[in-house]
C-alpha cells in the first residue's frame, strides 16, 4: 500500500519539477557530457581492462559515505574518506591487480629492471591527456615524484620514497620514458612507485613553487581546475552532502569493444554518518550499495534481496585483524621510581607477561567460537596470522596456534607457579601477587567491547582477573606509543594496499612505532626481535615470490611461537549492491566495491527504484 | 541605547580572548594531537608524522602556539587553517553555520507556533479535559528522548515514502528549478525541524500557560471583564500581551543557542551541520577549527541576548537600556 502512496508523491513532485523546469530555468544538466568521452579520439595507445560482461554508457551509481572527502590532492590524502574518492580521480605509473595482487600496468605500458634491481625504467603510453585534454608525459610523473620528494610539501608517503633516508632518483630521459633509481634493491619498488598518483604539472607546479602546494586542489578548489588523470573528474563537492564524479572524456581505459570508459554517467558519494540511517535509505532505494553493513544486520538485508533487488554479496573474512597483546615496553628516559630499561608495567607484572608461557595459557583460556558467535554474530572466522585467509599471496599455510582448551591453560599456569592462595578463585603468583591486569580498548568500538567482555568472563575461568577499560582512540593511541601507560590493549589492524609484508615495516621491525608490544627501539634487545628484524630484510628483498613467502611464513610462525600477539577472530564482510549494476566484483582490499568502478554499468530498466 | 549596545557588543572581546584561551588549554590537555590518528596507518613513518607536526606548529609550547594564533587574528583578521582540510577555518564553517540556522529556526517555528496556542487553551481552559490532556502530551514530550523521536520519524519517513530519509537536499537539486529548490530544501527540513522542535515544546508551553494563569487573576483582567468585554477581547487584548512578556525574554535566550543544540537530529538526519562538524574537529584535534566553531557559536550566543533585551524593550514601554 505505501508504494503507491510513493508513487503519488513522486508523481505530484515530478509534475511540480516539470512545470517548474518548463516555466523558464531549462538548461539544467540533462546528459552532462555523456557522450563526449565516446566521441574524442582515443589515445595511440589506451589501456585495454578485462571484464565479465562489456558494458553501456549511462546510469548514476550513488553509494553512501560516512564523511566528506577532505582534499582532493591525492598527495595529501589519507583517511579512507578521501581516498575512495581520490582514488577514482587519479592513475598511477603501475597499478595492482585486485584479483591477483600483481603489478600490472596502468600509465606505464611496460618496464625494464636492471639486472642489479636498482634501476627501473619505465615506458609511458603515448598520447595519454589529463581531464583538460593537456598530454601526459614523462615530464608529469617526475614532478608527481618530486613533490612527493620535497621534505616541505608535507606528503604522508613521502617515507615510502626513502631507503636508509636516502631518497630515490627519479628522472625523464624523453617524454615518454621515466627512470627510477633506488638506493638499495628491494622487492615493493613497483606497488611503491604506484602509490604515486600522477598530478599535472601544468596545472600545479606554480603552486609548489610558491610554496603553496598543501592549500592546492583543496575542497574549495572550483570542479574545472581540477585537472586529473584517472577515470573520473569532479562534477560537484557539497561538503558534508555529496561529492558527484562525472568520467573523464580524456581518460585511456577501454573495453574489449574499444569503447572508452567508464560506462557511469555519474558516480555519487552521499554523506550518511549515522551507519542505521545509512542502511534505511538503501532500503528506501536512495543509495545503491553501502560499503559498510554490521555483522547482525546481515540476516535483515538477507530477506530483502528479492524484493528490493539487490544482490548480499559474501567476500569472505576481512583482511583486517583482531588481538591483544602485553606491555613488554621499557622505560626510555628515566622518571621518578623508574630507570631507564626497566619495565614500563609493575615489575611482577612484566615477568608474567614476558613470559611465553603465560600468554599461551592466556591464549588457550579465550574462547574464539563464542567471539564469533557473539560479538560477531556469527559471522566470524578463527584468525592466526597477521595475512588472513583473504589474502591469497601471503596467507601461512600452517602456524602454530594456541586455541581454545582451558585444561591446558590451567596445566600451563600452574606449572608457573600460579596458585589460587587464599581461596578467592584468582590466583596467585609464586610471590603471592594477584594475577589482575586491565585491558584497554577504544570505547567506540562496540565490538571491541564485546570481546573485552568476553575475554574477561573467559580468563575468570582460569582464574585470572580482566578489567576492562575503553577509551577514546587518541588516548589509547598516546599510550600505545608516547607514554605506554596500559597493561594489556586490544586493537585492530587494517590492511594495507596492497597487503605485502614489505610495507608493514612499522609493525614487524623492532623500530616500528606498530611494533605494539614494544614500539620504537633504538636496538632490537629480545631474541624474538632480533629475529624478526632479520626476517624483514630477507623477506622484503627482490627474489622470486616463493623465496619472500617462506621468509614471511618464517615471520608469522616466530611472532606465533613466541604468542605475542592473543589473536581473535575476524569478521566475515557481506556487502548489499544493487541488481541493475553489471560488473559488480566486491574485494576484500578497500575500496570493497568501487575498486573497479571504471567497468561497473546500468544494466537500465527495472532496479530496485 | 546606542551607549548600551555598543557596551554590550564590546563586552564579546575579552569573552573570545578568554574562551578561545580555555578551548585552546583544553585541546592541548586531551591526549594525543591531530596526527595521532594518523599514526595508526601503517604506510606512513614515524619521520613523515614529525614533519607535518613541524609543518603544523604542533611541536612547539601551547602558549607558543596560542600567541601566535592571536597575533595573527589581530593582524590579519586570519583565523588559522583547518590540519585536516586544508583550508581556512570560516570558509569550512561557512555553509555548516547557514544550514544550522536553518535547521534551528525551522525548529524554533515548530516550537513556537504549537506552544503559544497550546499553552493559551491550557490557561483558559484550566482544569479542563484540553488542559489534562496538553500536559499529558508535555510530560510525554519531555521525557522522550531527541534519539529516539529522531529515530521513529526516520523509520515513519521510510515506511510512508513521504518525507527522505535524511540529507538536506535531493540529488538532483542542482537541475530544479528556483520554487522546487525551496520546497526540497523544505521537504528535506521538516523532520529534522520536528525533532529539534519537539524537545522544548512542552516546557514552552507550560510556561505559556502558567504566565498567562497568573495575568488572568490580575485587577486589571478583572475590571475588563467587569466592563463587559467578551471573554476574547480580554485574553487577546489585554491578558495575553502582558502574559507574553516573560516568553519574549525565553525567546531572546533561545536566540543565544541558535548554533547549539541539534546534534542529534543532526547526526541521525546527515544533516551538514555545525554540531556535527565541530564533534568531527573535536575528535580529529582540529584545533583551529575547534577554536573557530566555538567562538561563532559565543558570538551567536552575546548578540542573542542582546537582542533579546532590545525586544523586551520595544514589547514592554517600562523597560528602558541607559
Amino acid at each position: 500500500m505505501h508504494s503507491s502512496v510513493r508513487a503519488r508523491w513522486k508523481a505530484a513532485l515530478l509534475s511540480v519539477v516539470l512545470i517548474v523546469s518548463l516555466a523558464g530555468c531549462g538548461g539544467g544538466g540533462g546528459g552532462r557530457g555523456a557522450s563526449t568521452r565516446a566521441q574524442l579520439p582515443l589515445p595511440a595507445d589506451p589501456m585495454t581492462i578485462p571484464m565479465k560482461e562489456p558494458g553501456r554508457y549511462g546510469g548514476r551509481f550513488v553509494l553512501g559515505q560516512t564523511s566528506s572527502a577532505k582534499t582532493f590532492n591525492p598527495h595529501l590524502g589519507s583517511g579512507s574518506a578521501t581516498t575512495d574518492v581520490l582514488n577514482r580521480m587519479y592513475s598511477s605509473l603501475v597499478d595492482i591487480d585486485y584479483n591477483t595482487l600483481e603489478d600490472i600496468p596502468q600509465i606505464a605500458k611496460s618496464w625494464d629492471v636492471s639486472t642489479d634491481q636498482t634501476t627501473y625504467t619505465f615506458h609511458l603510453r603515448h598520447g595519454l591527456a589529463f581531464s583538460d585534454g593537456h598530454p601526459i608525459t614523462s615530464d608529469d610523473v617526475k614532478f608527481s615524484f618530486d613533490v612527493v620528494l620535497d621534505d616541505s610539501a608535507g606528503v604522508p608517503l613521502r617515507s615510502l620514497f626513502l631507503v636508509n633516508g636516502k631518497p630515490w632518483e627519479v628522472s625523464a630521459p624523453d617524454s615518454y620514458t621515466v627512470v627510477i633509481r633506488v638506493p638499495e634493491p628491494f622487492a615493493t619498488v613497483l606497488p611503491n612507485a604506484g602509490a604515486v598518483r600522477i598530478l599535472p604539472r601544468h596545472r600545479l607546479e606554480a603552486a609548489w613553487k610558491a610554496g603553496q602546494f598543501a592549500s592546492a586542489y583543496g575542497t574549495n578548489t572550483p570542479p574545472e581546475s581540477l585537472v586529473v588523470s584517472g577515470p573520473f573528474k569532479l562534477q560537484e563537492f557539497v561538503p558534508d552532502q555529496k561529492t558527484v564524479l562525472v568520467p573523464n572524456p580524456h581518460w585511456f581505459g577501454v573495453d574489449a569493444k574499444g569503447q572508452r570508459l567508464p560506462y557511469l554517467d555519474e558516480l555519487v558519494f552521499l554523506i550518511v554518518k549515522d551507519q542505521d540511517a545509512a542502511a534505511l535509505r538503501f532500503h528506501a532505494g536512495e543509495l545503491d550499495a553501502l560499503d559498510n553493513v554490521k555483522p547482525e544486520d546481515y540476516p535483515a538485508f538477507e530477506k530483502q534481496q528479492k524484493a528490493e533487488k539487490y544482490t548480499l554479496y559474501d567476500i569472505g573474512p576481512s583482511l583486517n585483524t583482531n588481538f591483544f597483546w602485553f606491555n613488554l615496553n621499557r622505560v626510555r628516559e628515566a622518571k621518578p621510581g623508574r630507570r631507564v630499561g626497566d619495565p614500563e608495567v609493575e615489575a611482577y607484572k612484566y615477568a608474567w607477561f614476558a613470559d611465553p608461557v603465560f600468554r599461551r595459557a592466556v591464549s588457550h583460556a579465550i574462547d574464539r567460537d563464542a567471539i564469533a558467535r557473539g560479538p560477531l554474530y556469527g559471522f566470524g572466522v578463527k584468525n592466526f596470522a597477521v595475512y588472513t585467509v583473504a589474502n591469497k599471496l601471503w596467507h601461512p599455510d600452517t602456524v602454530p596456534t594456541w586455541d581454545f582448551d582451558r585444561a591446558e591453560a590451567r596445566r600451563l599456569l600452574v606449572s608457573r607457579g600460579f596458585r589460587d592462595v587464599n581461596g578467592d578463585s584468582i590466583l596467585e603468583d609464586a610471590k603471592g601477587h594477584r594475577v589482575s591486569f586491565t585491558l584497554q580498548y577504544n570505547s567506540d568500538n562496540n565490538v571491541r567491547k564485546a570481546m573485552a567482555e568476553l575475554i574477561q568472563s573467559d580468563l575468570r575461568q582460569v582464574g585470572i582477573e580482566v578489567i576492562p577499560q575503553g577509551i577514546e582512540f587518541k588516548a589509547l593511541t598516546t599510550h600505545l606509543d608516547a607514554d605506554y601507560q596500559y597493561e594489556a590493549c586490544l586493537l585492530g589492524q587494517q590492511t594495507s594496499v596492497p597487503p605485502d609484508p614489505g610495507i608493514g615495516g612499522s609493525f614487524w621491525l623492532s623500530s616500528g612505532r606498530m611494533h605494539y608490544w614494544w614500539t620504537k627501539q633504538a636496538q632490537p634487545v629480545l631474541p624474538v626481535d632480533q629475529r624478526l628484524d632479520a626476517l624483514f630484510t630477507e623477506a622484503n628483498r627482490p627474489a622470486p615470490h616463493e623465496v619472500r613467502k617462506r621468509a614471511s611464513d618464517e615471520m608469522q610462525r616466530v611472532l606465533n611461537e613466541e604468542c605475542l600477539l592473543i589473536w581473535l577472530p575476524t569478521q566475515i564482510n557481506r556487502l548489499p549492491v544493487r541488481d541493475r549494476f553489471g560488473n559488480i566484483d566486491p574485494n576484500s582490499m578497500p575500496h570493497r566495491i568501487l575498486w573497479n568502478a571504471d567497468r561497473i554499468f546500468d544494466r537500465g530498466g527495472e532496479g530496485g527504484r | 541605547m546606542r551607549t548600551f549596545v555598543l557596551r554590550r557588543l564590546l563586552q564579546i572581546v575579552p569573552l573570545l580572548l578568554g574562551l578561545s584561551a580555555l578551548t585552546f588549554l583544553l585541546l592541548q590537555l586531551a591526549p594525543g594531537d591531530f596526527l595521532a590518528e594518523m599514526a595508526q596507518n601503517p604506510s606512513i613513518s614515524t619521520e613523515a608524522i614529525e614533519s607535518m607536526r613541524r609543518n603544523f606548529g604542533l611541536d612547539r609550547p601551547w602558549w607558543v602556539q596560542y600567541f601566535a594564533y592571536l597575533r595573527n587574528v589581530f593582524l590579519h583578521l586570519d583565523f588559522g587553517e583547518s590540519f585536516s582540510r586544508h583550508q581556512p577555518v570560516f570558509q569550512v564553517l561557512r555553509e555548516a553555520v547557514g544550514n544550522t540556522l536553518l535547521l534551528a529556526t525551522g525548529g524554533m517555528i515548530v516550537t513556537w507556533a504549537l506552544a503559544i496556542p497550546l499553552g493559551v487553551i491550557a490557561a483558559v481552559r484550566q482544569h479542563g479535559a484540553w488542559d489534562r490532556g496538553l500536559q499529558l502530551v508535555a510530560f510525554v514530550g519531555l521525557s522522550v528522548p531527541e534519539l529516539l523521536s529522531g529515530l521513529l520519524l526516520l523509520y515513519f519517513a521510510a515506511a510512508t515514502g513521504w518525507f527522505p530519509t535524511g540529507g538536506m537536499r535531493s540529488l538532483d537539486w542542482d537541475q530544479l528549478g528556483p520554487l522546487a529548490r525551496v520546497l526540497d530544501v523544505l521537504r528535506h527540513l521538516a523532520l529534522p525541524a520536528l525533532v529539534v522542535g519537539l524537545v522544548p515544546l512542552a516546557s514552552r508551553m507550560r510556561q505559556m500557560r502558567a504566565s498567562l494563569l497568573d495575568v488572568l487573576h490580575m485587577d486589571y483582567v478583572t475590571t475588563a471583564r467587569a466592563k463587559g468585554l467578551g471573554e476574547a477581547a480580554v485574553i487577546g487584548r489585554h491578558a495575553l500581551r502582558n502574559a507574553l512578556n516573560p516568553m519574549i525574554t525565553l525567546f531572546g535566550f533561545t536566540l543565544g543557542s541558535l548554533l547549539s543544540g541539534s546534534l542529534v537530529a543532526e547526526t541521525i538526519f546527515s544533516w551538514p551541520g555545525l554540531g556535527s562538524l565541530t564533534l568531527e574537529a573535536i575528535q580529529a584535534q582540529d584545533q583551529y577549527l575547534v577554536l573557530g566553531a566555538v567562538m561563532m557559536a559565543a558570538t551567536v550566543l552575546v548578540v542573542g541576548n542582546l537582542v533579546a533585551d532590545l525586544l523586551l524593550a520595544v514589547a514592554d514601554p517600562r523597560i528602558r537600556h541607559e
